[in-house]
């Protein structure tokens, strides 16, 4: 029987279990851009600002660690503006690289900021993701996060 | 993962669906201009966005592209007469011109003006670059003819071949910009295919087999990063075009030819894998053009209706040998055909709510989010999509080693646009 065929008889059990995933916002732009997303109804993704290093706060001000958020996460989402203020991305990226969690980093608003502020951020992000997002609107951020499971 | 609805829009591809008034803002390839090699030729069949139509050549040299059947008794003009500047239907001798327009009813008089009563649907169709390009949409809103690269340089600086996809378009057009697959499925053949192997960046790749990706949004579509450790402070990057909706250019090797695809519905089920080869600088070689009629690189053997050799009623010709020995991957030979076997292996419309996409996907997920986008904004605003201006397709790929802190969108700035008679940027 043919692969054309054979399609209507793909076994229609669950593949895969509810993965865990953290959103973290690096600076001002990208707090902006996760409290619109995290109105979204997910089920499986927390979100968090950044401050003093090592801690972290969920959106309604609980304090946290990134030791203790990325423990158990299958995946870490940065989110950071183009202006060079995603410093904190080594932190955060280095725990995960100890805990061999996998990294998306995305820049929002990065087609039209200035070159150097871009340079700086892509400077501060690159070494800690193994995936990063260049987008000019922040709808995506939730088409990501959809298409991700979260 | 997509919701099914949502995995609906973007792989329906009929008249009146939305995906399909998309696809019919462009001018796409129908046919390959040696499928109708001289004036009053046989007609062709062609099924393009889930319509059936026929091509044909008239006396002087028109290109005519309407309904595939006879207004009179629903016969396939396939079967038609190509003579006197139109196509006459064999059973009663109904005759139509390249605009669709009946121009003769030998059982009315011909006083009676009823064949000017009659009309089919016909679409533009023009030759450029070895194709012959197709225009369904509204004809208020027909673009400017094609302007990609390798549809302006002369005939011998390119080569184009096309091969049916027992798919729908979307899961082969993600295939072109899932550039972590590469590494994976096409490893035996990087080094060993003619139209591939002895690139200096290849060393790069050798060196350092993860690579990490960057998607950035064009004015077009996407550029697709894979970037990878170069020389101390620098990284090597892999830079693919993605233009919308269906057209990628991958990456270059060395000095060797450019190439890249258009995938075409043909229905929902089914598309046109469309490959080409070019040099914007050089004429391609006689070993290089062989290579590509052998079906190397990303080309593929196919029989005359464009069906490749290894197909999925040969189970792909895989050799289990070679896959256990290493020399392919998967077993299956030949880039084009690893790839579409793999692809007509999901089924003809993958179901995309099963699927579990991980961040290495990110340029599948923006692609989906851009064409999502587009839809909505020429359905609910009439907004042409990207991608159909000229200055959107004189686009390129570009492989470059670039300092680790800069935007590769500025270090490869002008190596991503066309530069007439000038080279790509490649290692």
């Amino acid at each position: 029987m043919s692969s054309w065929a054979e399609a209507r008889y793909r076994v229609q059990a669950p593949n895969s279990r509810p993965r865990t995933i953290k959103v973290i916002a690096l600076d001002a732009g990208g707090t902006e851009a996760i409290r619109q997303l995290a109105d979204g109804g997910w089920t499986n993704a927390t979100f968090f600002t950044v401050g003093k290093p090592g801690e972290l706060k969920t959106l309604d001000g609980t304090p946290s660690t990134v030791e203790q958020e990325v423990h158990g996460a299958d995946l870490v989402v940065m989110v950071a503006a183009a202006d060079g203020r995603a410093h904190l991305a080594h932190e955060i990226g280095q725990v995960c690289s100890d805990r061999r969690v996998a990294t998306t980093a995305l820049i929002v608003g990065a087609i039209d900021a200035p070159e150097e502020a871009l340079a700086r951020t892509l400077a501060q992000l690159r070494p800690w993701s193994l995936m990063l997002v260049l987008a000019s609107d922040e709808t995506f951020i939730a088409d990501m996060m959809a298409a991700l499971r979260a | 993962m997509l919701k099914k609805e949502q995995n609906d829009l973007l792989t329906q591809t009929g008249p009146g669906s939305p995906m399909g008034q998309l696809f019919r803002s462009y001018w796409i390839p129908a046919l390959l201009s040696e499928q109708l090699p001289e004036n009053d030729c046989p007609p062709v069949r062609v099924k393009l966005l889930s319509e059936r139509l026929v091509a044909f050549r008239d006396s002087q040299g028109r290109y005519g592209l309407i309904d595939e059947f006879c207004a009179h008794r629903g016969v396939s003009l396939w079967f038609g007469r190509n003579e006197d500047c139109g196509i006459r239907c064999p059973y009663h001798g109904w005759k139509y011109d390249v605009t669709g327009q009946c121009v003769d009813v030998p059982s009315e008089p011909s006083e009676s003006g009823f064949k000017d009563k009659i009309k089919l649907k016909a679409y533009p169709l023009i030759e450029r670059g070895g194709v012959l390009w197709a225009y369904m949409g509204d004809p208020a809103g027909q673009p400017p003819l094609p302007a990609w690269e390798f549809a302006t340089v002369p005939p011998a600086q390119s080569f184009m071949s096309r091969r049916y996809q027992e798919s729908n378009w979307l899961q082969a057009m993600e295939g072109g910009i899932d550039s972590s697959h590469v590494s994976w499925l096409h490893r035996g053949d990087l080094n060993s295919d003619p139209l591939f192997k002895g690139a200096r960046g290849n060393q790069y790749n050798l060196n350092d087999a993860r690579p990490v990706f960057e998607v950035v949004e064009s004015p077009g579509g996407l550029y697709i990063g894979a970037r990878r450790n170069a020389e101390a402070g620098h990284y090597y990057w892999r830079i693919t075009q993605w233009v919308m909706p269906s057209f990628t250019m991958i990456a270059p090797r060395g000095n060797h030819t450019v190439h890249g695809h258009f995938w075409i519905p043909i229905d929902d089920d089914n598309c046109w894998a469309w490959s080409f080869d070019y040099r914007p600088d050089r004429e391609i070689t006689p070993a290089e053009r062989q290579a590509m009629k052998d079906g190397k690189g990303i080309h593929v053997q196919v029989d005359e209706h464009y069906r490749p050799l290894a197909n999925k009623d040969n189970d792909y010709l895989i050799d289990r040998v070679a896959q256990k020995a290493g020399t392919t991957f998967s077993g299956v030979h030949g880039i084009g055909m690893q790839d579409a076997s793999l692809q007509e292996s999901m089924g003809p419309v993958v179901d995309r709510t099963k699927e579990n996409l991980v961040s290495t996907d990110n340029g599948i997920i923006m692609a989906r989010h851009r064409l999502l986008r587009a839809v909505k904004a020429l359905k609910d605003k009439g907004i042409a999509p990207p991608g159909v201006t000229p200055e959107h397709q004189r686009v390129r790929s570009a492989a470059i080693v670039l300092p680790a802190d800069q935007p590769f969108t500025e270090g490869a700035k002008e190596a991503l646009v066309v530069r007439p008679d000038v080279a790509h940027a490649s290692v």
